[in-house]
């Protein structure tokens, strides 16, 4: 898989305010990438660069090997993106809001915009003024606007903001269709974890205008995973297990520690010849909301979620 | 960039303001027929025939009053009256009051080209304020343009919706003007006075020039309230200033012109370019030449600067 979006040590300074510190990063064909953040991270300023709509202070940005510096117009005809809301003609119909997107680009056929009006499901609203439309159809409609031109990456900033749960599937649902299916590049912002954790194969994580953490969402992919061990003696079983070279804590009324899955039954076994008792062995999942707060520990984030 | 203006052009068109505008400009055009023939049946029992009697009268009044005047202008001005007074009366061309037509309607309705300059003002500014005040410029920044290309298309629609608009001020005042006071002579002509001699002109395409001409202050105004728009990017500032300097400027210009020389580098002493056509100008040393110039570098200033900033600012609305 080659990178369609890549950021080289991107940075942005306003007024001597060092906004975004030194980004880099990559987003792959074919996978949805979140870009997850406390409000005021930089997730809009850096999204608002690799669009255009802000120049880079320094570092580069490359969009499917084009220098969106050095040949704007290339490099941006690739991209369909809405930056925060999609912002509507409210005075034309949806289907004078396509045209308006259609007549700037080459090659988008009537059959096209049928089609893409077909596919976000506005078939029967198509002719309405949009001043009439839901915040969903809006949505929806900004959806449909960014698709017109078979875009190589799609960038969404906070894509179901305002959306009832229906919605936000629905967005989650062509999303992730768009990239496994279309192999388009796709870059969510949010700072809503749980809904990041559905939609995203990968999440970077950025704080204060620094990368904090990039993983995949999927903790199989993971090779240790903290267990839970319940037992009598607390004391000795951290022994066996620090001796052994293991990353064990104490928890509560037993073990937290890092293992393998093979390692389970070697370290069973250990715990029964030494007459340990073992009352509970269990994998503790962490979410993706233990993590982010883990890496940022930023209370104030999970007020959100 | 041809699909960049016509989406601006769409636009407007969707808008029901433009409709506004244009039933404006319509209606008034009626009116203002209906009260200049309202004025003129109360004057009708003016002696038509003694027109040329009426002429040396006044060529008699100028030539005594050209003995007591020292104001250059003046005297330039009345030299041109009664060389074109003259001129009528030894050709048998009667002026335009004594056989009012179309033609005399279309020349009087050119006062109503400031009601068209206050709605391109408005157009001008709006056209880049409200695509941030709608947060659509975020949409539009996205397209694969450069950001001048889309300001330029901005710039070519303003002036598109001038000729217009000018133009339909132009064609209602010609059917209102032949339904209320008939077709009158279709050669008709008209004289101006230039380097000491009497010159006559196709009527039609002096009214042309005149409705042209007399949009230049306009056409300046609009790009200041264009530059003040893509500047602040809000359009009130820019139609206050704009249409507080189209109505107040010429007369503000004038005052200043009888007691600085430096007045005639301003914007407002060059914008009236009728002065140059009609033979009298507002002070000494100005020509067609100076005044274009000067405009020239005023239009480069305001569009220099709006490029400009539009190009180099960051879009965070």
């Amino acid at each position: 898989m080659k990178p369609i979006i890549e950021l080289r040590n991107v940075s942005k300074k306003i007024r001597n305010k060092q906004i975004i510190d030194n980004l880099s990063f990559k987003v792959m064909a074919g996978e949805v990438l979140g870009f997850l953040g406390p409000n005021g991270a930089g997730k809009t300023t850096t999204i608002r660069m690799i669009t255009g709509l802000m120049k880079v202070s320094s570092g580069e940005i490359i969009i499917n090997g084009t220098n969106l510096k050095q040949d704007f117009e290339k490099a941006i005809s690739q991209i369909g993106a809405i930056v925060e809301n999609p912002e509507l003609y409210k005075f034309l119909t949806g289907y004078e809001n396509l045209m308006q997107a259609a007549r700037l680009y080459k090659g988008v056929t009537k059959e096209k915009i049928n089609q893409v009006v077909e596919m976000v499901g506005l078939k029967d609203h198509i002719h309405n003024k949009v001043k009439t439309y839901s915040l969903g159809m809006r949505q929806r409609l900004g959806i449909a606007l960014c698709l017109l031109h078979d875009p190589k990456v799609l960038i969404l900033d906070e894509p179901t903001n305002g959306l009832d749960p229906a919605g936000i599937k629905e967005i989650r649902h062509y999303l992730r269709k768009l990239a496994h299916e279309n192999n388009l590049a796709i870059l969510v912002s949010s700072h809503l974890l749980s809904e990041m954790e559905m939609m995203c194969d990968r999440i970077a994580i950025i704080q204060n205008g620094k990368l904090v953490n990039i993983q995949r969402v999927k903790e199989e992919e993971v090779k240790t995973r903290p267990y839970f061990i319940q037992v009598d003696k607390i004391t000795s079983a951290l022994n066996i297990l620090q001796d052994a070279g293991y990353e064990a804590n104490p928890h509560e009324h037993g073990i937290e520690v890092y293992l393998e899955k093979k390692q389970v039954p070697e370290i069973i076994q250990q715990f029964v010849q030494q007459n340990i008792l073992i009352y509970e062995v269990k994998v503790i999942s962490k979410s993706l909301e233990d993590r982010f707060l883990e890496i940022t520990n930023d209370k104030a984030v999970t007020s959100h979620a | 960039m041809l699909n960049l203006v016509k989406n601006e052009s769409v636009k407007l068109l969707k808008r029901p303001s433009t409709y506004i505008m244009i039933a404006l400009i319509v209606v008034g055009t009626i009116l203002f027929g209906f009260l200049t023939q309202w004025l003129h049946s109360n004057s009708k029992n003016d002696s038509n025939n003694d027109w040329k009697q009426g002429l040396q009268q006044d060529i008699e009044l100028y030539e005594q009053e050209y003995e007591n005047t020292n104001e250059e202008w003046y005297k330039n001005w009345m030299e041109s009256q009664i060389a074109i007074n003259q001129y009528r009366i030894e050709n048998d061309i009667p002026p335009s009051y004594v056989d009012y037509s179309m033609w005399s309607f279309i020349d009087e309705s050119s006062l109503m080209i400031t009601f068209v300059g206050l709605f391109v003002i408005i157009i001008a500014s709006g056209i880049v304020a409200n695509e941030y005040s709608r947060g659509t410029i975020k949409m539009l920044l996205v397209k694969p343009y450069k950001r001048w290309k889309i300001l330029l298309s901005k710039y070519i629609t303003v002036i598109l919706s001038l000729l217009f608009l000018l133009a339909i001020l132009f064609i209602t005042a010609a059917i209102t003007g032949a339904l209320f006071f008939g077709l009158g002579d279709t050669n008709a002509v008209y004289l101006t006075y230039e380097n000491g001699q009497v010159i006559e002109q196709s009527l039609l395409l002096y009214l042309i020039k005149l409705y042209v001409l007399s949009s230049v202050s306009t056409l300046l105004l609009a790009t200041m309230a264009f530059m003040i728009s893509a500047v602040f990017r809000t359009s009130g500032l820019a139609v206050g200033i704009s249409i507080f300097l189209l109505l107040v400027g010429p007369i503000i210009t004038s005052n200043l012109a009888n007691h600085f020389e430096w007045t005639k580098y301003t914007l407002f002493a060059n914008t009236d370019l009728m002065q140059y056509l009609e033979g009298t100008v507002l002070m000494d040393g100005m020509t067609l030449e100076f005044s274009l110039v000067i405009l020239a570098i005023h239009l480069i200033l305001f569009l220099a600067i709006s490029f400009y900033l539009f190009n180099k600012r960051d879009v965070s609305a």
